[in-house]
């Protein structure tokens, strides 16, 4: 038959695809475009190089050397052994393996648990789950600009204490953990620490060589691949028990047969952070503190949330008197702008973000808050565009509000 | 369902709210209800005709796109009505006139018909609007004393040294630290003030609507960077070895909740 079933696949350039749409994204937090060049890796592994690793003939043996090639590439990245890379079904599913896996795993050594206050909610809600199995779950507070202290956390510790988790960077105020300071606090106790590290995926270097962590969660889609993969970093000698059970993939600590195109794409990601980490984050920082110095500047009584310092370089937390947060998301979504709030009314518990109270902002500023994080197609232009709207956003709820002063007549 | 997953007309009276504004004068009255520790915040002022209708009606909102627009969505389904017959407007009401609300959102729905009625209930009894919005006000009503209560709070003295303060000679020994400051007249509001050049982070609690200060310093405060946290009343302090939470009951509200701070000063 000279049927012909090839296909000529056009990708778009994310950036390219925003802009026709008329939308500057600047929520990279909460979702990243693939890159293309992700995309084209996998393909192949859709169609042609389908296999399953686990097959004994021909086809299974190429996707089990795309796979463990896959692995290699990406344990290069974060500085670690083939083998201490497990690959899971995303970030959340890492951290339930590294923190129920863990302790439930290491049960006989102690029944006691440290979390920070600026853990994500999922990372949080393991911790209840924790307890619910009889173990005792500690949160080690932050400061005012949501950083652990190492000297609270020593406090903490106890004979019974087996497990620390500490972010590497909140994904939402943006602040970094001290986590090699953490670490070498825990080297030679036998208490394992665990990071987060999502938040500061190619942003700043995370290198498990250098930083003796025992466990990461890690995210494909933080560094620009497939959504709904991730890994999680085990060090060689730490024991974790497999949440996910069945057939005994990666090493039986995490059943199911291989997402080997998506894993592929991971790989594919990490090779292209690699070459060029440094120039984008460079790039990405200067977006971002463009953004902060014309906010603080031009919009009154506006502030940063989060250390002015010691923060991902992507990351832009405000919070404005007197207006509240999903009121702010909503008027920028019609100007055409994507950002994101922590304020109560846009949760779905109706409780204003928990890093925000422990960081000692009252509730009413803490329903204030706005965040806009940048990546890889955002441009200086985008903070042009977001400065041409957000005045005049804050303007008009602060004269719907009866709480903000001012001498102006409200708005007819 | 996604939290603003709203409905054309209620996107509609959060992008273009009817009657924004305040009313003064003789004939008016105000009904406030929420606060800013929930998230919402409603007033609605109504000018009230001989004939007892409505003759103008305006609100100012604070929080998110259901609270706008049902407060606006409000204020034109009653405008003209007779004051019985506005009593009578339910939150479902508001809800249906807006098409639906998104069913985590109705509880918005419910503050605009409040804020209403509160605003009727003070007109019928006779309390301005000056009055009206110093008064606790809305569904939670607490009779407070204008005056500073006699505050028993647990395990204060268990922390003197450890993060309480009952005076303070060096400011300097605050840096960067949360401090929250408790309203016993000028001197603490002043100590507050003076912290600002140590600590981004001073919030002076009071449990009244506003601090027991003399009107110069009233101003001074309201020019200055001290936060101030109204209708609020510590009850314990918490931490591990050194101050980190106060434990806090809004007055407003009738919660508890904990405030994370480093350092608490109760002047003797």
């Amino acid at each position: 038959m000279a049927d012909d079933t090839s296909r000529t696949l056009t990708l778009s350039d994310p950036g390219e695809a925003l802009r026709r749409a008329g939308v500057v994204y600047a929520d990279y937090q909460s979702a990243k475009p693939v890159d293309p060049r992700v995309v084209e890796a996998m393909l192949p592994y859709l169609t042609e190089k389908f296999g399953n690793a686990a097959s004994l003939h021909g086809v299974g043996d190429v996707a089990t050397a795309a796979l463990e090639e896959a692995r290699g590439r990406v344990a290069a990245f974060f500085g670690a052994e083939p083998r201490e890379i497990v690959f899971t079904g995303g970030a959340t599913e890492a951290s339930n393996l590294a923190l129920a896996g863990y302790a439930l795993r290491n049960r006989r050594k102690g029944d006691h648990v440290i979390l920070s206050e600026a853990e994500h909610i999922s990372v949080l809600n393991i911790g209840k789950y924790l307890e619910k199995q009889g173990f005792r779950v500690t949160r080690v507070p932050i400061d005012l600009h949501g950083r652990v202290s190492t000297r609270k956390l020593r406090a903490r510790i106890t004979d019974e204490t087996i497990l620390v988790s500490v972010q590497w960077a909140s994904s939402e105020i943006g602040t970094l953990q001290p986590i090699a300071e953490i670490a070498e606090l825990l080297d030679g106790t036998g208490i394992a620490l665990h990071s987060d590290a999502v938040a500061a995926e190619g942003l700043v270097p995370i290198d498990t060589g250098v930083v003796p962590v025992s466990l990461l969660t890690l995210s494909s889609n933080d560094i620009y691949g497939p959504r709904g993969l991730g890994a999680l970093y085990v060090r060689k000698g730490v024991q974790v028990a497999p949440v996910l059970l069945g057939g005994g993939q990666e090493r039986g600590l995490r059943s199911g047969s291989e997402d080997l195109a998506s894993i592929v794409g991971f790989a594919a990601a990490a090779d292209i952070m690699a070459a060029g980490m440094p120039a984008e984050v460079d790039r990405i920082r200067a977006i971002r503190d463009r953004l902060i110095e014309r906010v603080l500047a031009e919009i009154p009584d506006s502030h940063l949330n989060g250390h002015p310092e010691q923060r991902a370089p992507n990351n832009a937390h405000f919070r404005f008197d007197a207006v509240e947060g999903e009121a702010m998301v909503l008027s920028l979504r019609d100007e055409g702008i994507a950002a994101s709030t922590g304020s109560a009314c846009s949760s779905k518990t109706l409780e204003p973000s928990h890093t925000l109270i422990s960081c000692g902002l009252l509730h009413e500023e803490a329903h204030g808050s706005l965040e806009f994080t940048f990546g890889r197609w955002s441009r200086m232009e985008d903070v042009d565009r977001i400065m041409e709207a957000l005045p005049g956003v804050i303007a008009r709820l602060r004269a719907l509000s009866p709480l903000y002063k001012t001498s102006a007549p409200a708005a007819p | 369902m996604k939290s603003t997953q709203y409905s054309e007309k209620t996107l509609e009276h959060f992008r273009n709210p009817r009657n924004v504004g305040t009313l003064e004068g003789e004939d008016v009255a105000v009904g406030r209800v929420g606060n800013p520790v929930c998230g919402d915040m409603m007033d609605i002022y109504i000018r009230v005709g001989d004939d007892d209708s409505i003759r103008d009606i305006k609100f100012q909102t604070f929080g998110c796109g259901s609270a706008v627009a049902t407060s606006s969505m409000i204020t034109e389904l009653v405008r003209g009505m007779k004051l019985d017959e506005a009593l009578k407007v339910s939150r479902g009401d508001v809800a249906d006139a807006l098409d639906g609300l998104p069913p985590i959102k109705m509880h918005c729905s419910n503050l605009a018909a409040d804020a209403l009625h509160e605003a009727i209930k003070n007109w019928r009894a006779g309390v301005g609007p000056e009055d009206a919005k110093k008064q606790p006000g809305g569904a939670a009503c607490h009779p407070i004393p204008a005056e500073v209560a006699e505050v028993e709070i647990e395990n204060l003295d268990a922390y003197e040294g450890k993060g309480l303060y009952k005076r303070l000679d060096d400011l300097a020994e605050l840096a960067d630290e949360r401090v929250v400051v408790l309203d016993t007249g000028d001197a603490a509001a002043q100590l507050a003030m003076d912290l600002t050049d140590h600590t981004g982070r001073v919030v002076l609690m009071t449990s009244g609507k506003e601090p027991s200060v003399s009107p110069a310093v009233r101003s001074a405060l309201r020019l200055s960077d001290v936060k101030v946290l109204a209708e609020a009343q510590p009850l314990e302090l918490l931490g591990e070895g050194e101050l980190e939470r106060i434990r806090v009951h809004d007055l407003n509200e009738d919660e508890e909740y904990e405030l994370t701070a480093d350092a608490f000063v109760v002047l003797e």
